[in-house]
């Protein structure tokens, strides 16, 4: 109980506090809109989608400024430890997680009312998500990880299906709530298993348990084996890992965009930042770490399999909002071999896995933004056609969607560009070169399918008497996007920086 | 272990995993809510013998008092379409699948067996006022603060999520045919989207 | 463990009665069905409609919102026992936690989930 103590959980404490605030301000608000009405700014959207951001920025500045102050100071944080550890490792995903909600919260705000969807329990939902996802970030300890990726999980289940009159949004709704459940108990096997074999459930005590582990007859080594594959292909259903990536599209397609956004931002860098706690922070060390008994061939085989597949099958895709899908799991992909390449690249490495996760968040909300945008009322953008010809007659939006793309597909002098070439070169620092050829040619190939989304902004016209879509009006979408677009270019063009900060940041778990 | 806490196991492990079977495989969802019903009995039946008394009341109380009968309720919402049909679709990959998890888990039972670690870790032994109300208060409110109100949050969650999901409008029943046949296509076309936008 | 055994032994003898019970009814009852008895009894009246029908999603929400406020009691009940030796840490904590379901509470009364007729 002291001040120290309250500064390190601030991030955490704020953002949880202002969902509070804002769910009773919801709750005694006169604002609801009945679904027929055509007033867009008469439901709650109006209010909590400003309210959630600056909630979630809030809680964003308060990381920075924990970062600036130096988390190691503040001596009272390390008594919530293993539970919540506050490190440098924590702030960087505590802001690029708030980041992500914000942005989602703004798109929301343009999202919902469009679509008549303006009901405000979304926005305490992301809210209490985020904070399950901070958590999860934080985590040093299986209990509080089981804990904060519950937390975020209900969250989302419940925003997916948040579109009830749609069987879409229904069946998306329950095909990830079952997979999710399902990996979430894989994880949870995992830790009891782990539990069992070192007789500890904080990270830092299995590690010093596995290291000082013989293996061979009468040791515990088999068990912790089967529970670290357990919590591997827990985590793999998280990320969206080829093989375990079958939910993705179906649910990412009929979740209401933001939602979809949230899903392919926040809760995909949630499960990374737990996927370095868990293989940095208990697995790193008693062979497990090694190559030809451990961990990393597992992930480089997922990584492979998670690129190659999710590309290919993307260029195949009629539906834009479902090519996104699959290239979110391409990206997933990519992260996965940056995280390869840590065990031997050493903190560099983490750190461009990192400022990886950063760049797609803010490349991956623009362009679901930017598609947000392309679609009103009764006429949501989902298919290539339904894009023919939108960069023509609205030249803002159609540059704003290319921008993203073209970071997406890695182009310079966007942050995509820089986000690749430093996983790619921590993978060849770590001799890694058919993981980073391959990543490499995956790269050309989503060139195709990113390219093809331009191609029907400006070189189409639209099917005589098919609908044309018009762009929707909201000063929220239009502000996440630009806030997306300066931070796609600050981060392409001054790239160092926040690449030394997310090294910084990958020093303090190892 | 001695033979009657042998025997005392054998007997819960047995009515928690039939119960398994039974709500994996049963045509009749009620009667999986039942199978249920004996794993979470069996469970609590395990928990005690780990001493864990408390948590063997609660989980009879919570688990096969409120939460069995949710499901139950579920169960009669969604009606006679609950009643699983004979789903051909995906029949290979699905066996493939039971036969590759079941393999894996055998695999890693007998490579677990194999290295002969019967008591897997010098766990400190039970103190002898583990598992009651007072141990599992002191406990929870001195060492596992941060978990505990973590859960507060988790039940906060719980009730957001069930008002959104359950109150805003319901699936248009006229609709259910068409936007049935459509859910598993690849594409959604436009057109589709703007009806049941507007339904 | 061993304070157990009574309990044991009664679920033991209330399987073994309501089993016995129910096969000793069955083999010895007397069997004489005919058609009128086996139609479902309503009154007297003939039956009309469906078997089955179809619960308000109302009451599945009311259920959920019991379970998680059910939760929560059990989560209280050991604070209360150890109230006194956990001093103001354990107040402060338990303030918290409480003050989260009173939001959630206050939440769910004013969207009107607790009210039957909306």
């Amino acid at each position: 109980m002291n001040s120290g103590l309250f500064l390190g959980l601030s991030p955490l404490l704020v953002v949880s506090l202002g969902g509070l605030l804002l769910m009773v301000a919801e709750a005694f608000s006169k604002r609801r809109v009945d679904e027929t009405s055509d007033d867009r700014d008469a439901g709650p959207s109006s209010e909590l989608s400003l309210g959630t951001a600056v909630t979630l920025l809030a809680g964003a500045v308060f990381a920075a400024a924990i970062w600036f102050v130096g988390p190691e100071k503040l001596e009272g944080a390390s008594s919530v430890a293993p539970w919540v550890i506050v490190d440098r490792f924590t702030l960087f995903f505590s802001f690029v997680l708030c980041l992500g909600g914000a942005l989602a919260a703004l798109l929301a705000g343009g999202y919902l009312p469009e679509h008549r969807l303006d009901r405000g329990e979304f926005y305490p939902l992301i809210i209490f998500s985020t904070v399950g996802a901070m958590i999860l970030a934080s985590a040093g300890d299986l209990l509080s990880l089981f804990l904060g990726l519950e937390t975020m999980s209900l969250g989302v289940y419940a925003m997916v299906g948040f579109r009830r009159a749609s069987l879409r949004s229904t069946e998306a709704a329950v095909k990830y709530f079952l997979l999710g459940s399902f990996a979430a108990a894989l994880l949870l096997y995992g830790g009891a298993l782990l539990y069992g074999a070192t007789g500890h459930t904080d990270l830092a005590g299995i590690r010093e348990a596995i290291a000082n582990m013989q293996p061979g007859k009468g040791s515990n080594f088999a068990l912790v084996i089967t529970a670290a594959v357990l919590i591997i292909v827990g985590l793999a259903f998280k990320v969206s890992a080829v093989p375990f990536h079958m939910w993705t599209p179906d649910a990412y397609e009929g979740a209401p965009t933001p939602t979809t956004t949230y899903m392919a931002v926040a809760v995909k860098c949630a499960a990374f930042a737990t996927m370095l706690r868990v293989l940095i922070g208990a697995f790193g060390e008693g062979g497990l770490e090694s190559w030809a008994a451990g961990w990393p061939p597992v992930v480089a085989l997922l990584a492979v399999l998670t690129m190659t597949v999710a590309n290919l099958v993307a260029g195949q895709q009629e539906s834009v909002k479902r090519m996104l899908a699959y290239s979110s799991i391409a990206h997933a992909g990519y992260v996965l071999v940056g995280v390869v390449a840590t065990m031997r690249a050493g903190g560099d490495a983490q750190g461009s896995v990192m400022f990886y996760l950063l760049t797609y968040t803010v490349s991956t909300v623009g362009a679901f933004g930017a598609l947000i945008l392309m679609g009103s009322r009764g006429a949501e953008a989902v298919s290539y056609e339904d894009l023919a010809g939108v960069g023509k007659r609205h030249p803002a939006a159609g540059f704003a969607f290319s921008l993203f793309l073209l970071s997406l597909a890695g182009v310079p002098p966007t942050a995509g560009f820089f986000g690749k070439l430093y996983i790619v070169k921590a993978s060849i620092g770590a001799g890694l070169y058919p993981l980073a050829i391959i990543l490499l040619l995956n790269s050309v190939i989503s060139a195709y399918y990113y390219l093809r989304v331009m191609v029907y902004m400006y070189m189409r016209e639209p099917a005589p008497g098919a609908p044309i879509a018009k762009p929707m009006r909201s000063g929220y979408v239009a502000t996440a996007l630009v806030v997306a677009g300066v931070l796609v270019l600050v981060l392409g063009l001054w790239p160092t920086t926040s690449l030394q900060i997310a090294v910084e940041a990958a020093l303090a778990t190892r | 272990m001695n033979k009657v806490e042998l025997a005392y196991f054998g007997l819960c492990s047995l009515i928690a995993l039939l119960g398994a079977v039974v709500t994996v495989g049963a045509k009749n969802p009620i009667r999986g809510a039942m199978g249920l019903l004996s794993t979470i009995i069996g469970i609590a039946g395990l928990y005690l013998m780990l001493a864990a008394e408390f948590l063997a009341a609660i989980q009879l109380l919570v688990y096969a008092g409120a939460v069995v009968i949710l499901f139950l309720f579920v169960i009669m919402l969604l009606g006679p379409s609950a009643q699983s049909k004979r789903d051909a679709r995906g029949a290979v990959a699905r066996y493939v699948g039971a036969a590759a998890l079941l393999v894996s888990g055998l695999g890693a039972m007998a490579l677990v067996m194999r290295t002969k670690s019967v008591t897997p870790t010098a766990l400190p032994a039970v103190p002898p006022q583990f598992g009651t109300i007072e141990s599992i208060g002191h406990e929870l409110f001195s060492t596992a603060l941060v978990p505990f109100e973590l859960s507060g949050a988790l039940l906060l969650v719980a009730v957001i999520g069930a008002v959104a999901v359950a109150r805003g409008k319901q699936v248009d029943p006229t609709l259910l045919p068409a936007a049935d046949a459509k859910s598993s296509q690849t594409s959604a076309p436009t057109a589709g989207q703007t009806k049941e936008a507007r339904s | 463990m061993s304070t157990y055994v009574p309990l044991f032994l009664l679920f033991i003898v209330a399987a073994v009665l309501a089993g016995a019970l129910f096969t000793i009814s069955t083999v010895l009852g007397p069997k004489n069905p005919t058609p009128e008895k086996m139609i479902p009894y309503e009154c007297g009246s003939e039956t009309t409609g469906g078997r089955f029908v179809k619960p308000s999603v109302k009451f599945y929400l009311t259920a959920i919102l019991f379970v998680v406020f059910d939760i929560e009691a059990v989560l209280i009940y050991p604070w209360t026992v150890e109230f006194k030796n956990l001093g103001w840490i354990g107040l402060a904590t338990m303030g918290s936690f409480i003050l989260m379901l009173v939001v959630a509470l206050l939440y769910v009364w004013k969207k009107g989930a607790l009210e039957w007729e909306k």
